[in-house]
C-alpha cells in the first residue's frame, strides 16, 4: 500500500493508503475531517471541493496517492484560529448558507476565487462558481458575499 | 473502484516501460475523466501510471509562430498563460471554458484528446489550428490524430508529450453548453491563417470533424455572410435528450458565423 | 445581553458550524462496530420476480446477511400506510391504496424499487454482493405517462385496480362551471404539462440505525423531515412495535424540499437488520439511486379553460388534471394531484365558479410525494398559463386582463369556490406594486437594446395564492436551567430555514430575555412528545405559533411570581418589554429575573416548587392560511439559438408577520431558483420502458450561479392574518409558486411577435428555436383528449 506524506491545514500527515483512495476518502475516513461533504457521484456538485497546493479541486475526482507532498487545505483549515475567515463572515452576514451542505465547498471555491482575483465583477463571481451546485439559497445571498467580502479584503 | 497498482514515474522512458510492464495499465493524467469512469466502475486497470511527475510534459513554450503546450499542462493554466493568451487568445479563452473551475485545475490537454470524447472542447481546436501533436513515438497531425468516438491514432502505450499550435491570423471558438453537464452541445472553432480557413466542429458528431464547405466559403470571403445558405448534414449527427441533429446541425451554422464575426474583430489573434 | 425583536434580520447561530465543516450530518455519524448496508434495486420498471438466489452473496467475505423482498414479508414485516387526506373520489367512490412493502416481492414496479437488502462489513463489501445477488426477472411491459396508462390497453400495474386509478377526484361546482362555459361569450382551451421533476437536495438520504437488547428499543438517526409521523410508520406498521420503542433522530439535514418526509422504505430495513445482527448498520444513498428512488414531483398533464366575457370578465375557470403518482401511494403521494392541486386554483382572482378534477394514477415510475408547493405551483401554473394565453388569443393586453380581475381588498374575507377561506391581503396593491418595481416605463428601451444586440425581450407578471399545510399540531417546550441557559424543543424540522435561530428569537423577544441564552432542539422523538416536522411551510405559522403560545404561558404562570417579588398582588402587575411592572408602585422586574428566582427556593413564595415555569404547550392551528404574492420576470431570449437568460426578477410577498426577513428571503429566493430550474433546464425524462434517462447530474440540469438572477424582494405586512395569533402566512413554499408562470409568461411574451403562444417546460434552447421556426403551431387540446 503507498504510504503518502502531505500536509492538511498546515499538519504533517504520513498515511497508509490504497491506490483506489480517493482524497475526499482520506480527508474524511482517513483524518476524520468531515467538513468536506460528498453530494453526488458524476463530480458536478462541488460539495467535496478542497485546496491541493492552492488550488480549488474536486477531492471526489483525485486520488489521495496524487496529493503525496502536497499542501492540503480542507474547510476546517481556513480559519485556524477559530472565528471567521473574511469570506465566512460574510457569507454568515448575508445569509450565504441554508442547509450547509454545500457550503464547505463554496467556502473553499470563493476562497481560492479571491486569492486569485482580488477585484471580481458579479458576472466572474457567478462563473466561478460553476462547480458548485447550491440547491438551497439560489445563489444570491452567497454571491453577495463574496463580493463583499472581496471588498472586506482589500480594505 | 476496485483496486490497482499505482506508480508515479518521473521520466517519460519510466512511464513507457510501466505501461509496457503493465496487465492491464492505464495513464492518469487529470484524472477528470478516467477516475469518474473508474469510480462508475465501467474500468478496472490493474495499473494506473501517473504522469504528473513528469517534469517535462508540462512546459509552455511560445515563439512567433508556434504554441507549444505541454501534454500535461492544465486547463487553468493554458487559460492563465501569457504565452498563449497573447498570440492565441482564443485557444486560452477555450481551456477556459472547459468543465468549471475545479476541473480546470487538475485536467489536461493530453488527457482530454487522448480521450476524444465528441463533446471535449480541445479537439475543435486543434483540427482547425491544424496543430501537430508529439507523442514519445513520433508526430501526428491533428488531421489524422482524431478517428473515431473515443478513438484516436494513439497506439497502446503510447504517450503525447506535447501539442504544437501553429499561430493563426485570426481564431475563435463559440460553444453551446448543455446546461447540465456543461459539454459542448456544439462548439465551433474558426482560424485563418493567410487565405486558408479551417472549421472545426465538436459535440455534434461522434467525433470532431471539418467543415469543408464552410472553409470554402470562408476562403473566399472572410465573413459570416459567407455562411448563409451552408448546412451540415444531420443523418450522421448525435441526437440525445439535449438536443436533436436537427437543432445541432442549426447551431453550428450559428455559432460558426459568430466565431468568424468575433475571429474578425479580434483581428490579427490580439 | 442579545436583545432581538419580532422583524429582525437575527443573522443565524447554526452558521458558525457549517461555515467551518463542524455541520453534523448524516454520513458524519459513525456508531462503533457498525456495519454497511446496500440496497439491490430493479433494473426493470416493470417486472415479475420468478425467484431469488442469494447464496452466493450470502457466502461472499464480509457479508453479513441478505434479505430478499419474499423473506421481509415471511418475516413478518408490515406495509407503509398512505396519509392522504383525499380519499373519496368522484361518485363516492374509494382510493385505490395498493399495500406498500419496504422491498418488492413478486412484481417491481419501478426502476429502483428495492428487492433485496445486504448488510456487511464494508460498503465494499456490500456493493459486490449485490452484483452476486442473481434475480430472476421476468420483463413485463411497462407504462410511464400518465394520460396513457388511463388507457384501455396500458400495461396494468396491479390486478385489482383497473385502469391504474388511484383516485378520480373532483372540487368545486360543475354545474355552475358547465353553465357558465355554455353562457360566456368566449371559451379558451389550452391542455398544458407541469413537467417531472425531482428535488436533489445536495445531501442525498440516509440513516444510521442500532438496537438495544436490553431495553428492546431502536435508535435511528435518519436524514428525514418527519421524525414524529415516520417513527410511527416504521415502528408501529412495518416493525409491529410501539412507537415508543423507536428513537428516531434527524441530526443536521442537507436539504429536503419534501423529498426528506415520506416514509422510505430504507430506515426500517435497517432496523430491522440492526436487530438481527446485533450491531449498529449504517446506509447512505447514492446520488444515482437518489434519482431512482427518492420522490419525484410535479408531473400532470391537464385541460385548462376559460370562460371570459368580451368585456374580460373572468365567467369561470375549469381544469383537470391526470398527475402520475408512482407505483405506489407512497406517504402524501394522491394528494398533490387531486386535493392539492384544486385548493388554490383560480388565484387571486374573482372568479364565480370553479371546478376542478384530478386523477391520480398508477405509473411504473418512482414514487411521487410533496415537492416544494405541493400542488400549489402546479395550480398557480395552470391559472397564469391560460390567462396569459387567453390574453393573446383575443388579443387582450396581459397585464390589464389581470389587473381586472383581481380580487380586491373589499371583497375579503372570501371563501373561494375552491372552499379556500381567504380572509386578508391586498393583490391589487401587491400586483402594482412589483409592476412598479420591475418598472414598466423602462421596458420598452430596454426591448430595444435587445433587438440591437440580436435578442428578444419579454417580460410577465404573475400574481400567486398559495396555502399553508403540513401537520395542524406543534409542540414547543421550554426549561430553564440553573446555570441561566433556557431549552427550547419544537417538533418542527428545519433542513436549512434557520428554525435555530428564529424559534429561539421568537421566544427571547416574546419574552425578553437574552437570545443566546437559549438552546434549541429540533427533529428528536425523545425531545417533543408529538411533532408535525416539516411540509406545508408550516414552520412559523404553526412551530412559531406554538412557541408564542409557550411564551404567553410561561408569562402567566409567572405573574404571581413576579407579585411575590414585588410585593405586590398578581392583579395588579403586567407584562410588557420584558419585564414585569406593579401599575401601582411602578417598581418593576425584569422577566430574566424572574426565571432566576423561580428556581431558587429561598425566594419562591411558600408551597411553590422550583423550575414551575418550565413549560410545554401544544398549539392547534385552527385554519391554513393564504400567503399571497406576486412575481415578474423580465426575460432576453437569442432566436437564433433559442438561448433563455432572465435578466430581472421581482417578488412582492405578503406572508403576514415576517418574523426574520433575512430568513424570509432566503426561502423566497430558493424557491424561485426552483421554480426557474424546473421552468428552464430540469426534467426527469424516463423513456418508453421506464428506463430513467436523466439519472443523474450530468443530464439533470440543476442551475448554476450564472442562471439566477438577482431578485428584489418586498414584503407586506398590512394583512397579518388573524387565523393564528403571531398573524403568520407560512413563506417556505411561495417563491416556487410564483416562479414557473412568471418564467414562462415571459419568455413567451418574448415570443409573442413569433407567433409562439405556448411552450412546455422545460424551455429548452432547442424548443424555443422550433417553436419560432414552426411560428409557435401547436395543438392546444392534443394532450387529454384522450381521456376527457
Amino acid at each position: 500500500m503507498p504510504k503518502i506524506n502531505l500536509t492538511v491545514n498546515n499538519q504533517s500527515v504520513t498515511k497508509e493508503v490504497e491506490g483506489r483512495t480517493l482524497l475526499v476518502e482520506l480527508i474524511r475516513e482517513g483524518l476524520g475531517l468531515t467538513g468536506t461533504h460528498i453530494g453526488c457521484d458524476t463530480s458536478q456538485c462541488g460539495a467535496c471541493v478542497v485546496h491541493v497546493n492552492g488550488q480549488p479541486v474536486k477531492s471526489c475526482t483525485m486520488l489521495a496517492v496524487q496529493a503525496d507532498g502536497a499542501d492540503v487545505l480542507t474547510v476546517e483549515g481556513v480559519s485556524p484560529d477559530g472565528g471567521l475567515s473574511p469570506l465566512q463572515q460574510a457569507l454568515h452576514e448575508h445569509h450565504g448558507l441554508q442547509c450547509g451542505f454545500c457550503t464547505p465547498g463554496m467556502v473553499m471555491t470563493a476562497t481560492a476565487l479571491l486569492n486569485d482575483n482580488p477585484y471580481p465583477t458579479e458576472a466572474e463571481v457567478r462563473h466561478g462558481l460553476e462547480g458548485n451546485l447550491c440547491r438551497c439559497t439560489g445563489y444570491q445571498n452567497i454571491v453577495e458575499a463574496i463580493m463583499a467580502a472581496a471588498k472586506e479584503i482589500r480594505g | 473502484m476496485d483496486d490497482f497498482s499505482y506508480q508515479k514515474p518521473s521520466t517519460l522512458g519510466d512511464a513507457v516501460e510501466a505501461f509496457s510492464a503493465a496487465d492491464d495499465g492505464v495513464y492518469l493524467a487529470g484524472g477528470q475523466t478516467i477516475l469518474p469512469v473508474m469510480k462508475l466502475g465501467l474500468a478496472a486497470p490493474e495499473e494506473v501510471i501517473d504522469l504528473n511527475g513528469i517534469e517535462e510534459l508540462q512546459a509552455i513554450t511560445a515563439s512567433d509562430s508556434v504554441i507549444s503546450i505541454g501534454a500535461m499542462a492544465t486547463h487553468a493554466t493554458v487559460a492563465a498563460s501569457e504565452d498563449v493568451k497573447q498570440p492565441l487568445p482564443a485557444l486560452a479563452s477555450l481551456a477556459g471554458i472547459i468543465g468549471d473551475p475545479q476541473v480546470r485545475n487538475r485536467g489536461t490537454i493530453g488527457g482530454s484528446i487522448a480521450n476524444n470524447d465528441p463533446a471535449a472542447d480541445y479537439p475543435a481546436a486543434l483540427l482547425a489550428l491544424g496543430a501537430t501533436i508529439t507523442t514519445d513515438k513520433r508526430q501526428i497531425a491533428a488531421d489524422d490524430f482524431f478517428l473515431e468516438i473515443f478513438e484516436t491514432a494513439l497506439e497502446d502505450g503510447e504517450i503525447i508529450t506535447k501539442v504544437d499550435f501553429p499561430v493563426p491570423d485570426a481564431a475563435a471558438y463559440m460553444k453551446f453548453a448543455n446546461p447540465a453537464s456543461r459539454f459542448a452541445l456544439v462548439g465551433v472553432f474558426v482560424a485563418r491563417t493567410g487565405n486558408s480557413v479551417r472549421v472545426a466542429v465538436t459535440g455534434a458528431g461522434p467525433c470532431v470533424f471539418r467543415v469543408g464547405d464552410m472553409e470554402a466559403a470562408l476562403e473566399k470571403d472572410f465573413s459570416a455572410a459567407a455562411l448563409d445558405g451552408i448546412t451540415v448534414p444531420t443523418d450522421d449527427l448525435n441526437a440525445d435528450i439535449h438536443a436533436s441533429a436537427e437543432y445541432r446541425g442549426h447551431l453550428i451554422g450559428v455559432l460558426a458565423k459568430r466565431a468568424v464575426e468575433v475571429a474578425k474583430e479580434n483581428g490579427d489573434g490580439q | 445581553m442579545t436583545d432581538v425583536s419580532i422583524g429582525q434580520a437575527v443573522k443565524r447561530a447554526e452558521d458558525e458550524r457549517f461555515l467551518t465543516g463542524q455541520g453534523n450530518y448524516i454520513d458524519d455519524i459513525n456508531l462503533d462496530g457498525q456495519a454497511r448496508a446496500a440496497v439491490l434495486r430493479s433494473p426493470h420498471a416493470h417486472a415479475r420476480i420468478n425467484g431469488i438466489d442469494a447464496s452466493a452473496a450470502e457466502a461472499m467475505d464480509g457479508v453479513l446477511l441478505v434479505i430478499t423482498g419474499r423473506q421481509w414479508v415471511a418475516e413478518g414485516m408490515g406495509t407503509l400506510p398512505t396519509k392522504t387526506s383525499v380519499r373519496k373520489g368522484r361518485n363516492d367512490t374509494d382510493i385505490n391504496e395498493p399495500p406498500r412493502h419496504c422491498m418488492a416481492n413478486d412484481t417491481a414496479r419501478y426502476i429502483g424499487e428495492p428487492v433485496a437488502f445486504v448488510v456487511a462489513e464494508t460498503q465494499e463489501a456490500a456493493n459486490k454482493a449485490l452484483e452476486m445477488i442473481d434475480v430472476d426477472y421476468e420483463p413485463l411491459d411497462a407504462v410511464v405517462d400518465p394520460v396513457k396508462a388511463l388507457a384501455p390497453e396500458a400495461p396494468q400495474l396491479w390486478n385489482d385496480i383497473p385502469n391504474n386509478l388511484c383516485i378520480d377526484f373532483e372540487l368545486g361546482d360543475k354545474e355552475g362551471t358547465d353553465k357558465a362555459f355554455e353562457e360566456a361569450d368566449h371559451v379558451i382551451t389550452l391542455d398544458l404539462i407541469n413537467n417531472r421533476v425531482t428535488a436533489v437536495p445536495i445531501e442525498t438520504r440516509g440513516c444510521v440505525g442500532s438496537y438495544d437488547a436490553a431495553t428492546e428499543t431502536y435508535t435511528l438517526y435518519n436524514s428525514t423531515q418527519n421524525v414524529h409521523a415516520n417513527r410511527e410508520m416504521f415502528a408501529v406498521n412495518v416493525l409491529g412495535i410501539e412507537k415508543e420503542k423507536l428513537h428516531h433522530i434527524a441530526p443536521d439535514v442537507g436539504g429536503g424540499f419534501g423529498a426528506k418526509n415520506s416514509a422510505y422504505p430504507e430506515p426500517p430495513m435497517v432496523l430491522h437488520a440492526a436487530k438481527k445482527l446485533g450491531r449498529p448498520v449504517k446506509w447512505i444513498n447514492t446520488r444515482s439511486d437518489s434519482f431512482l428512488g427518492d420522490t419525484h414531483g410535479r408531473g400532470q398533464t391537464s385541460r385548462v379553460q376559460l370562460a371570459i366575457n368580451n368585456d374580460g370578465t373572468f365567467l369561470a375557470l375549469r381544469t383537470e388534471t391526470v398527475g402520475g403518482i408512482g407505483a405506489y401511494c407512497w406517504t402524501i403521494g394522491p394528494f398533490t394531484p387531486t386535493g392539492g392541486s384544486a385548493r388554490t386554483q383560480g388565484g387571486p382572482y374573482t372568479f364565480p365558479t370553479m371546478y376542478y378534477r384530478g386523477r391520480a394514477v398508477f405509473t411504473n415510475t418512482a414514487p411521487m410525494d410533496p415537492y416544494r408547493g405541493a400542488g400549489r405551483p402546479e395550480a398557480t401554473f395552470q391559472t397564469e398559463r391560460i390567462i396569459e394565453y387567453t390574453a393573446r388569443k383575443l388579443g387582450l393586453d396581459p397585464v390589464e386582463i389581470r389587473r381586472k380581475n383581481l380580487m380586491p381588498p373589499e371583497a375579503l374575507p372570501f371563501k373561494s369556490p375552491m372552499g379556500m377561506e381567504i380572509d386578508c391581503g391586498d393583490f391589487p396593491l401587491l400586483f402594482e406594486r412589483t409592476l412598479e418595481m420591475a418598472e414598466p416605463g423602462a421596458f420598452a428601451a430596454r426591448a430595444e437594446k435587445a433587438i440591437k444586440a440580436g435578442r428578444l425581450f419579454g417580460f410577465a407578471i404573475a400574481p400567486y395564492l398559495e396555502c399553508t399545510g403540513g401537520a395542524p399540531k406543534e409542540y414547543a417546550g421550554v426549561q430553564f436551567k440553573e446555570d441561566g441557559t433556557v431549552t427550547l424543543a419544537v417538533g418542527t424540522s428545519s433542513t436549512g430555514m434557520g428554525h435555530e435561530t428564529v424559534m429561539p428569537q421568537l421566544l427571547a423577544a416574546r419574552l425578553g430575555i437574552d437570545y443566546e441564552r437559549i438552546q434549541f432542539t429540533q427533529a428528536d422523538t425523545d425531545a417533543t412528545p408529538i411533532g408535525g416536522g416539516h411540509g406545508g411551510s408550516r414552520g412559523m405559522e404553526v412551530g412559531g405559533n406554538a412557541v408564542a403560545q409557550a411564551a404567553d404561558e410561561i408569562v402567566e404562570k409567572a405573574i404571581p411570581l413576579a407579585a411575590h417579588l414585588l410585593q405586590s398582588e398578581a392583579t395588579k402587575v403586567t407584562f410588557g418589554d420584558g419585564s414585569f411592572s406593579d401599575t401601582a408602585s411602578g417598581a418593576s422586574v425584569a422577566m430574566a429575573e424572574v426565571i432566576e428566582a423561580s428556581m431558587d427556593p429561598d425566594r419562591l413564595p411558600d408551597g411553590q416548587e422550583p423550575g414551575a415555569l418550565d413549560t410545554g404547550s401544544t398549539f392547534e392551528r385552527g385554519i391554513i392560511s393564504i400567503p399571497n404574492g406576486c412575481h415578474a420576470a423580465t426575460v432576453e431570449v437569442d432566436p437564433e439559438t433559442g438561448a433563455i437568460q432572465l435578466t430581472g426578477y421581482w417578488v412582492m410577498d405578503d406572508f403576514g408577520t415576517v418574523i426574520n426577513p433575512l430568513l424570509a428571503d432566503g426561502q423566497v429566493m430558493g424557491g424561485v431558483a426552483q421554480g426557474i430550474g424546473q421552468a428552464l433546464t430540469e426534467n426527469i425524462i424516463y423513456d418508453e420502458s421506464g428506463q430513467l434517462i436523466t439519472g443523474s447530474l450530468m443530464d439533470y440540469g440543476l442551475p448554476r450561479a450564472d442562471v439566477i438572477p438577482n431578485m428584489e424582494i418586498e414584503y407586506y405586512e398590512g394583512a397579518p392574518t388573524k387565523k393564528n395569533p403571531l398573524g403568520v402566512k407560512g413563506a417556505g413554499e411561495a417563491g416556487c409558486v410564483g416562479a414557473l408562470p412568471a418564467v414562462v409568461n415571459a419568455v413567451l411574451d418574448a415570443l409573442k411577435d413569433h407567433g409562439v403562444v405556448h411552450l412546455e417546460m422545460p424551455l429548452t434552447p432547442e424548443s424555443v428555436w422550433r417553436a419560432i421556426r414552426d411560428k409557435g403551431a401547436f395543438d392546444p387540446e392534443g394532450l387529454m383528449s384522450d381521456v376527457l
